[in-house]
């Protein structure tokens, strides 16, 4: 709920593919999406069910299952030390500190990025800031990853990398943006509007529209 | 995150958190019931040779100590009055030498060394039944929070100086109490998508 307005109206959806993009205006309820989806918030009204669990058991509960990569990584990051960082979650889902840190410095080393263990989070660029956030939520192994807006902070070369990081991840991606080419991979692209599912299909043909429909439309 | 910890490891981050808590501790304990300006200066001067020995980075860590200068100004103007001037400056020198070498520690330890040490010092209160992991996991976000608030006013002064606001910098204290709970509610989520508070 924005303003006692409902964002989302008659959302009725399967998501099945292994990449998904979620598109649509601001405001059109694309993050509040992926909030419900990780158990962040909950529907007034309806259910919404991610693999065998209703998100109505909570977000601490679904995210083994489905984890969410914040929009801000200042949001998402924590602790000081990228090692604090990493650990943190596995704390949660019953790690001993020795197990957790052991975990987190593997995922580091198949990133090669052990070098980062004891780097403080604050001294990270933005996209190593972004991979960080992805590699915590990549611990706790769900097997659907939310991205609401990644790209949003960075430069043009950080997002190539960023990008080819996530097509090269085994779970499940559903992501959010405005910008309609990030989505030219994906396998089915969902346009959001006003809360309501505008066009849902092959990212050629939702891209088109959108872009069609974004020409026509003056926000300022 | 902005934070309050130094990237290169210096001598200091060897040592044991519980250790420099101790030696804190006892400085603390020694140092206040005495009343000599020259001593305290002396303290001061010493800690800034600590900062010193941590490198630049510490001593840039320094700059943010600003908006804590303003406090100490209006604590050494009132002590001042209504006590006279040597009450005043020996306030001064006591408060700004002990945050200081309180901060040193907080710059060489990880969160999760400083909660630890929290938890073995409330564990009276665990045989009370109350959740220490609770308290330890509050307190590291306290400290967690200073540097992160202090960044927050400094945009906000940034942004009101930047329109052409005057000197009435106590007008940021709404949008400051504002953007704090919101960014509390950051945190929160970002603590609940990855399974809640730790129990340890």
């Amino acid at each position: 709920m924005r303003a006692q307005q409902s964002v989302l109206e008659q959302i009725n959806l399967q998501l099945s593919e292994r990449r998904i993009g979620i598109i649509g205006y601001n405001g059109s309820g694309k993050s509040s999406i992926l909030r419900l989806l990780c158990g962040l918030m909950q529907p007034d009204s309806g259910t919404i069910t991610v693999g065998e669990h209703c998100t109505s058991i909570g977000a601490k509960k679904l995210c083994r299952t489905i984890g969410l990569i914040f929009q801000n990584p200042d949001h998402q990051l924590i602790f000081p030390t990228v090692i604090e960082e990493l650990s943190f979650g596995l704390r949660n889902i019953g790690y001993s500190k020795a197990e957790a840190i052991m975990a987190s410095e593997t995922i580091l080393a198949d990133y090669q990025r052990s070098h980062w263990r004891d780097k403080p989070v604050a001294s990270l660029s933005e996209g190593q800031k972004q991979l960080l956030c992805i590699l915590s939520i990549l611990l706790m192994q769900p097997s659907t990853l939310l991205f609401d807006e990644p790209y949003s902070a960075l430069d043009y070369p950080t997002r190539q990398q960023l990008a080819k990081v996530i097509a090269n991840l085994d779970q499940q991606v559903i992501m959010v943006s405005h910008e309609p080419h990030t989505f030219a991979e994906f396998e089915r692209v969902i346009w959001l509007a006003d809360g309501k599912v505008q066009m849902d299909g092959q990212p050629t043909e939702v891209i088109r529209a959108y872009e069609a429909n974004a020409e026509q439309r003056n926000h300022l | 995150m902005i934070s309050l910890y130094l990237a290169t490891p210096t001598w200091l981050h060897r040592i044991r958190v519980s250790y420099k808590l101790l030696a804190l501790a006892l400085i603390s304990l020694v140092l206040i019931p005495l009343n000599s300006l020259w001593l305290w200066g002396a303290g001061l001067v010493l800690t800034f040779v600590l900062y010193g020995t941590l490198g630049g980075e510490a001593l840039k860590q320094l700059i943010s100590f600003r908006p804590i200068l303003w406090s100490l100004l209006i604590l050494l103007v009132l002590q001042w009055w209504l006590a006279g001037w040597h009450a005043g400056v020996l306030l001064v020198l006591r408060m700004s030498t002990l945050i200081l070498l309180a901060n040193a520690i907080t710059l060489t330890s990880s969160m999760d060394d400083i909660t630890e040490v929290m938890l073995w010092l409330l564990q009276p209160l665990k045989k009370l039944g109350l959740a220490t992991e609770l308290i330890a996991f509050a307190m590291s976000l306290c400290i967690r929070f200073i540097p992160l608030l202090i960044a927050i006013l400094d945009h906000l002064i940034d942004a009101w100086k930047a329109r052409g606001g005057g000197k009435q910098y106590w007008l940021v204290i709404a949008p400051m109490i504002i953007q704090s709970l919101v960014f509390s509610q950051h945190v929160a989520d970002a603590i609940n998508a990855r399974g809640g508070i730790p129990k340890q």
